[in-house]
């Protein structure tokens, strides 16, 4: 999926969902935002840690036990 | 004439504690010096003079008897709200004891001033601030480092001899390699954190020193810490080096800087170097981002972001506003991300002391635009420099940051060392044995500013 080819509606669509307003100099800043977000994004989700059990309320002042 | 002022941390304390310095002259002389030399900075955005004094006055004796510092616009004071940065943070604050003062006071320390920072402490390069930018003293035409832009900026222009910052993405780090400091980023949870407004939800930020050199940052961390950072032996160290996309992407002077570093490092200490691998720190470096934008939303309504202040940057205000969007998924990924890089952070420390690399890609960029020409390409500061900085926050490690040697244009260049958790001492000892090892060449070099008339105390 071209994130870059939805941004538009997502963006303002995501944010009227929560009653959240935005002008377009504000959208247009939003989308450039999002632009240097989702790609890493993308990354992120495509990453396999279904095997990583993770922490219960980890310290991280620590070690993982 | 050397002055007082120009004496390390640790001197100013001990000349103080002797008799040899007094410490009211001490204060004076550091707010003359803040009237002389802060408008080329901008690095100390309030001074409150009778405060200061008062604070003095009723100092206790302690490790830092009538020392002058600043602390990051971070932190509440029992006069004076924390801004951070910014026309408002969306969420009350108010004036109060926070841990860092506490520490300061019952340390003996005296409060000087409120140290700039970058807006919302969200940028590397503290050229973004409801105060204006704040200005590096080795060019003043460059980014002193954010967010904890003005505690770097004012103890690298000698205004005060230490400084507390403040840690959520390399926020110590970032100003300490700009400013040619050392900068200690504690392991979660050892410093002193009440008071700050992100303490109850935050499991990224902490608190930190910027200090000229390891020593200071020791004395200073020790006071944050509320124990001894007792002194001890680096012998052995064993270096980890990661070869990967993101460490090998730095300018060549800093690439050779930190490879002489690290050379000087082992051969110190007797030490060795190995090459260790640590995969997946782009996607661990973007999983602490979202962590820590998450940790933002916390007490917020949807109807706050409706009423943000006018005065905020345009920036900032969409960022805000885009963290209402994060997905879910990649919150709960960056979750699980989390897990694994600590798991495999706990097995790397059991093969090495330390891992080393740049702690920015780039010396100090022009404030406007931020922008480092790194080996594949253009980037805008903040995105190149939090590459190196995120995992320690994300994982809770300590980490450490100091000078390694001057660019051609004359800007400090800077190693990052990070260590097991619990290990800060271990990081302290390491930049003292590098500080040996260069004959102290890097923390004893002052920029152009702090070369400027001194003030007499």
């Amino acid at each position: 999926m071209e994130a870059s080819d939805r941004s538009d509606d997502f963006i303002p669509a995501g944010l009227a969902s929560l009653g959240v307003e935005a002008d377009e100099t504000e959208l247009a800043m939003i989308a450039a935002v999002h632009g240097v977000f989702w790609p890493p994004i993308q990354g992120l989700l495509a990453l396999d840690l279904g095997d990583v059990e993770p922490e219960r309320n980890p310290d991280l002042s620590q070690a993982p036990r | 004439m050397s002055t007082a002022l120009d004496l390390s941390l640790r001197d100013q304390a001990a000349a103080i504690a002797a008799g040899e310095v007094d410490a009211a002259e001490l204060l004076e002389a550091s707010l003359e010096r803040i009237e002389q030399r802060n408008p080329a900075i901008n690095a100390v955005v309030e001074t409150f003079p009778e405060r200061s004094r008062e604070m003095l006055a009723a100092a206790p004796p302690g490790p830092l008897h009538g020392v002058p510092v600043v602390v990051k616009d971070e932190w509440p004071l029992p006069w004076r709200a924390q801004r951070f940065g910014a026309a408002e943070l969306m969420r009350p604050t108010a004036p109060g004891e926070s841990g860092p003062y506490r520490a300061l006071r019952d340390a003996g320390a005296v409060v000087v001033g409120v140290g700039n920072m970058h807006e919302l402490g969200a940028g590397s390069t503290g050229n973004v601030s409801v105060y204006g930018p704040c200005r590096n003293p080795w060019d003043t035409e460059r980014c002193p480092g954010g967010s904890s832009s003005g505690p770097a900026s004012a103890v690298a222009a000698r205004l005060v001899a230490g400084a507390v910052g403040a840690d959520g993405l390399g926020s110590v780090r970032f100003p300490a390699a700009y400013c040619g400091l050392t900068g200690l980023k504690p392991t979660f949870g050892r410093s002193a954190m009440e008071g700050h407004h992100m303490a109850p939800v935050t499991d990224l930020i902490v608190s930190g020193p910027l200090c000229a050199d390891a020593a200071d940052c020791r004395l200073l961390g020790s006071v944050l810490y509320g124990e001894e950072l007792a002194a001890g032996d680096a012998s052995g160290l064993r270096i980890g080096v990661v070869r990967d996309p993101v460490s090998e992407d730095v300018t060549e002077e800093v690439r050779e800087a930190c490879e002489g570093a690290i050379e000087a490092l082992r051969e110190e200490t007797g030490g060795e170097v190995r090459e260790i691998v640590l995969p997946d720190l782009i996607p661990a470096t973007l999983a602490a981002i979202l962590l820590i934008n998450a940790e933002g939303l916390a007490g917020t309504t949807p109807q706050q972001f409706n009423e943000l202040h006018p005065d905020l940057s345009p920036l900032a205000r969409a960022v805000l506003k885009y963290r209402l969007l994060l997905p879910a998924p990649a919150l709960v990924q960056a979750d699980r991300l989390r897990t694994l890089m600590r798991r495999r952070l706990a097995e790397l420390f059991e093969q090495v002391d330390a891992i080393a690399w740049p702690t920015v890609p780039a010396p100090a960029p022009p404030l406007d635009p931020a922008m480092v020409e790194l080996p594949s390409g253009a980037h805008g500061a903040d995105q190149a420099n939090v590459r190196g900085a995120a995992l320690a926050n994300l994982t809770g490690i300590p980490s450490i940051s100091f000078p390694v040697g001057l660019s051609a244009e004359g800007l400090p260049l800077a190693l990052q060392l990070q260590a097991a958790w619990g290990r800060d001492e271990l990081l302290l000892d390491a930049a003292e044995a590098f500080e040996r090892a260069s004959d102290r060449r890097w923390v004893d070099s002052k920029p152009p500013l702090a070369e400027a008339e001194p003030t007499e105390a």
